[in-house]
């Protein structure tokens, strides 16, 4: 029995498509025909035909709600708006009908009684819709900034961060074990929705355990559901999260379980139970650690990339995700100062750009310059002297140079020091001078390498044992 | 996928193979209606994708396999040069300093260490053997080095140490492909495999995949160990040798001219491009692409391959060995090539297996001889990849199969003329220097003896994760479908070395 009652139950989100359908073709008859009614009989009955759809849609939801455990707070105003809608449409029928036995309801205009219907069908359909795909489901793809400005709560749980610094002193429970469970747990498992009868929004809940019993057993990880569901395959049906949802990480199930092999502690500390820091290295904040800049630039469409390609340059995203691009010269030594225009519509994009072993020279200064987000410039083997250098000043992301084995001379070094924002300069085999004291002045954080390294001859060098 | 599908899918590649061209004849007449309908709709290109002008729309990878990608994630270097010490180094000797072991030099090895392990030669209760070499802290960063490598003291703080890597194979073939295929038996990728397959190549005169050999041997594994196992073969390494013709056969056949090559293969690619016009197979692509890039390399391999258009001071510092076979001249190629556009470099150099069963092979002397070879080299690859500005770019990896005994070796339980030591894969040194990498840093402790990891023990498979990590991969996510499963590098372990990292 309980079976057939929740098979019934789960043809609910089919069968209500049913009433809508037929709410809303009366609706739109009753529209059409409202100046000559002339197609009533056929407009009672669709209505009829609705009411009698929306009352199995209303039995078939009833018997969902009791099958599959939703709360009656989340489902009670889809419930009597539903019924409510089931009830308006009988009403239009014998309206429509103009059945003398309910004389009251002739006196009500339609009108009335039509908008009134509209808005509870749209009422039960969205309210349903929020139930099986959460509340959020529809505006979701809006994108945040846009949801902010309309007004709505933006409900996403943080993921856990711990700081490297003082990851020891953060609470294992509330910084870690609950943020996990927010994310992959609570869209099934909260006061919304407390499938098995279980809510793991809060460490009450988790204790209180489900309709199977406690998901924790002190100390026992394998036997705990809360862990061991995490760890069946995919395909098994106790497998939780279930297959289609988001999985937790390998690093997630690993802390889940080292937090019930420490006896589930809610107020203790990382560093009080004693766990390994590599546990946790995959929680660490992490800074932005590439040195390429953080901006946002338009993706080059595909037919740029492959019109630049053809002229013999190397390009390529820094990554599959990220708009940024690498260029270089590599497989084109013939590469001219003229040929930098070719790159004038990827000059937002380009980070990278290695010009070494061309026949560059100090001409190109001028069009690097209009690269504003240039992080790594490569211009070794070249017959770069470094006049007008100095425009490349403004470019606040240059990071590094490589000068080597190029023509710059010591004039121009002065030019370049003061970049700002530069960090690594190399000068192996340029006609610059290694001073012999270090250099004092340099701004903060520029590594000057001349190079000429060597590895002088000793003893053992020609023992032979 | 579930195993039911599983089973499916495996049945209907039985089936598959079961037909023979007598079914294909028989049975599909009816197909093969269709199929020729299908070439005539070919200009509607219903299912080739967009069209340009007419033209078939390939992705460059089907006109080339090695046209360079995108990594998934930004990448901290572009090459890898992977030098390994074929045979095992003694780790004990060189990096992993243990003074108690010198104080227990002689004593008999407690049974409690010896219970449940096995060892390649060691019979018997084995006797503990000290260092042999003397270690001193160097470098900003204190770490250990021994005086058998007196250069690479000085570069010390440019690496960071693994000092308790684990192996689970102790013998020299199984343990080299676990350390370059991620697997103890033969039929996968290597790592520069993967590499070239993920990333492909960025100077297209070259190959994307070059190994160099030394010692005078290659190693136990056999050429499997840069091989491309299911990956296309056209991803396996290229071995090149520093003496004669760095690629064999590169060069022309005598009384054949660079100009009739070139005219040879100019026919040959114009029948190829009327078949391709013809039947639209991009393999062929791939093939007229082989046969020119073929012939770029003919001058831009050997170019690159030769060390003697170097500057004498650079030959200096590398301590090159002109017209030799040697370690020396593979480091200062491997810069070469790396500077050049090659993707990943990989060195063996053959003779570190210290068994102690002859001169060569001792602990104290053939060792040390061993370590000179790569003393200078090794360091002089890491300053001058520095002052190029390429040692950011690159990472450099430096390792064995794995580690060797604290226990003097007695073969067959008798004493050896030599001092040696047993294969030991528990816990031995590895190091890594270049981009993305934390200079200096040392990860992973020893005990006592240097026998096992007390702390920071990392596997061949974390080593792999890092690596591929470096080179902006998810080494989780970077998978390869062949026989019905998606596979890894790192099979289904591996963790990203954090520790190790900027």
């Amino acid at each position: 029995m309980e079976v057939i009652q929740q098979l019934i139950g789960r043809l609910h989100p089919i069968v209500v498509h049913l009433p809508i359908g037929f709410i809303i073709t009366a609706l739109l008859l009753q529209w059409i025909d409202r100046k000559e009614n002339k197609q009533e009989e056929v407009i009672a009955q669709v209505f009829l035909w609705g009411f009698i759809a929306a009352t199995i849609a209303c039995i078939s939801g009833y018997l969902l709600y009791i099958g599959e455990g939703y709360s009656f707070d989340t489902v009670k105003i889809h419930l009597w708006v539903g019924i409510a809608t089931a009830l308006f449409s009988g009403l239009m029928y014998l309206r429509v009908k103009e059945n003398s036995k309910v004389e009251f309801l002739q006196r009500i205009p339609k009108i009335i009684l039509s908008f009134s219907l509209l808005f509870l069908i749209s009422m039960t359909g969205h309210l349903g819709g929020s139930i099986t795909h959460g509340s959020d489901y529809l505006l979701e793809p809006l994108p945040t900034s846009i949801k902010i400005a309309l007004g709505f709560k933006v409900n996403s749980y943080e993921m856990p961060k711990l700081e490297e610094a003082s990851w020891e002193e953060s609470n294992f429970y509330n910084q870690v074990i609950q943020p996990i469970l927010n994310n992959k747990c609570l869209s099934c498992h909260s006061p919304n929705k407390s499938k098995g009868d279980l809510q793991l929004n809060d460490a009450e809940g988790i204790l209180k355990g489900g309709e199977n019993g406690d998901v924790i057993i002190p100390k026992d990880a394998k036997n705990s559901p809360l862990y061991a569901r995490l760890i069946l395959p995919q395909d098994h049906e106790d497998h939780m999260p279930p297959k289609e949802k988001t999985q937790l990480s390998k690093e997630e199930i690993e802390v889940i379980k080292a937090w019930i092999e420490t006896g589930s502690s809610l107020d203790k500390n990382i560093g009080e139970l004693e766990l390994k820091k590599h546990l946790f290295t995959s929680f660490f904040r992490k800074e932005n650690t590439s040195e390429y800049p953080d901006v946002k630039v338009e993706a080059i469409p595909e037919d740029t990339i492959k019109a630049i390609r053809k002229h013999g340059f190397h390009i390529e995203p820094i990554s599959e995700s990220n708009n940024l691009i690498r260029v270089s010269c590599i497989n084109m030594p013939s590469f001219s100062d003229d040929d930098i225009k070719l790159l004038n519509s990827v000059k937002q994009q380009i980070v990278y750009l290695d010009l070494g072993s061309t026949e560059v020279t100090d001409a190109i200064f001028e069009h690097i310059a209009t690269f504003p987000h240039l992080t790594t410039l490569n211009l070794s083997h070249t017959n770069i002297t470094g006049k007008n250098i100095e425009k490349l000043a403004p470019l606040e992301h240059l990071r590094t140079l490589n000068l080597t084995h190029s023509k710059f001379n010591g004039e121009h070094l002065s030019n370049i020091t003061s970049f700002k924002h530069l960090k690594n300069l190399f000068l192996f085999n340029s006609l610059v001078k290694q001073p012999e004291s270090k250099n004092e002045d340099l701004p903060n954080g520029l590594n000057i390498d001349y190079g000429n390294y060597h590895l002088p001859k000793i003893a053992t060098d020609t023992i032979v044992f | 996928m579930n195993s039911l599908d599983r089973l499916i899918k495996e049945k209907i590649n039985r089936d598959i193979q079961a037909k023979t061209r007598r079914h294909f004849i028989k049975e599909c007449v009816a197909g093969m209606g269709g199929l020729a309908l299908g070439s005539m709709f070919m200009g509607c290109n219903s299912f080739l994708g967009d069209s340009d002008n007419g033209k078939i729309a390939l992705t460059e990878r089907d006109i080339n396999p090695l046209a360079s990608m995108p990594p998934p994630f930004p990448a901290k270097v572009k090459s890898v040069i992977y030098l390994h010490m074929a045979g095992a180094p003694s780790q004990l000797e060189m990096f992993d300093y243990k003074p108690t072991l010198h104080k227990l030099d002689g004593q008999a090895t407690p049974q409690s260490l010896l219970e449940g392990k096995k060892f390649a030669f060691i019979r018997g209760t084995p006797k503990l053997l000290g260092p042999q070499a003397e270690f001193k802290r160097h470098g900003e960063s204190g770490n250990w080095v021994s005086n058998f490598l007196p250069h690479f003291s000085k570069v010390v703080d440019e690496v960071a140490f693994l000092k308790a890597v684990n192996t689970d194979q102790f013998n020299h073939g199984p343990a080299q492909l676990f350390m370059h295929t991620g697997g103890p038996r033969l039929g996968r990728p290597s790592i520069g495999s993967w590499v070239t397959y993920g990333l492909g190549s960025e100077n297209q005169n070259l190959p994307g995949f070059v190994v160099l050999t030394s010692g005078g041997k290659t190693p136990d594994a056999g050429k499997s160990v840069w091989g491309s196992g299911f990956l296309p073969s056209v991803y396996q390494g290229v071995q090149c040798r520093s003496i004669g013709d760095p690629v064999l056969y590169i060069e022309d056949p005598k009384g054949i001219s660079r100009n009739l090559k070139k005219s040879t293969i100019d026919a040959i690619n114009k029948i190829n491009k009327a078949e391709f016009n013809e039947y639209a197979d991009p393999e062929i692509l791939a093939r007229i692409n082989q046969y020119e890039m073929a012939y770029r390399m003919q001058t831009a391999v050997p170019e690159v391959m030769n060390i003697n258009n170097e500057p004498e001071y650079i030959r200096e510092m590398y301590g090159v060995e002109p017209g030799k076979e040697s370690f020396a001249n593979n480091c200062l190629l491997a810069r070469k090539l790396v500077e050049d556009g090659v993707r990943f470099v990989q060195l063996f150099d053959w003779g570190w297996d210290s068994h102690g069963t002859g001169h060569d092979t001792s602990i104290d002397l053939g060792l040390r001889n061993k370590c000179t070879e790569i003393d200078r080299p090794i360091s002089a690859l890491l300053l001058d990849l520095k002052q190029r500005g390429l040692l950011e770019e690159t990472l450099v990896v430096w390792g064995g199969e794995f580690g060797r005994t604290p226990m003097l070796e007695n073969r067959e339980g008798q004493k050896m003329a030599y001092l040696g030591r047993d294969h030991h894969g528990d816990a031995f040194t590895m190091w890594m220097a270049g981009g993305g990498i934390k200079k200096g840093a040392s990860w992973g402790v020893t005990d006592e003896i240097g026998f096992s990891a007390l702390e920071g023990q990392v596997s061949v498979h974390d080593v792999h994760a890092t690596i591929l990590h470096l080179l902006g991969f998810n080494h989780e996510q970077f998978t390869y479908e062949f026989q019905g499963r998606p596979f890894r590098l790192t099979d289904v372990e591996g963790h990203v070395i954090h520790e190790i990292l900027a």
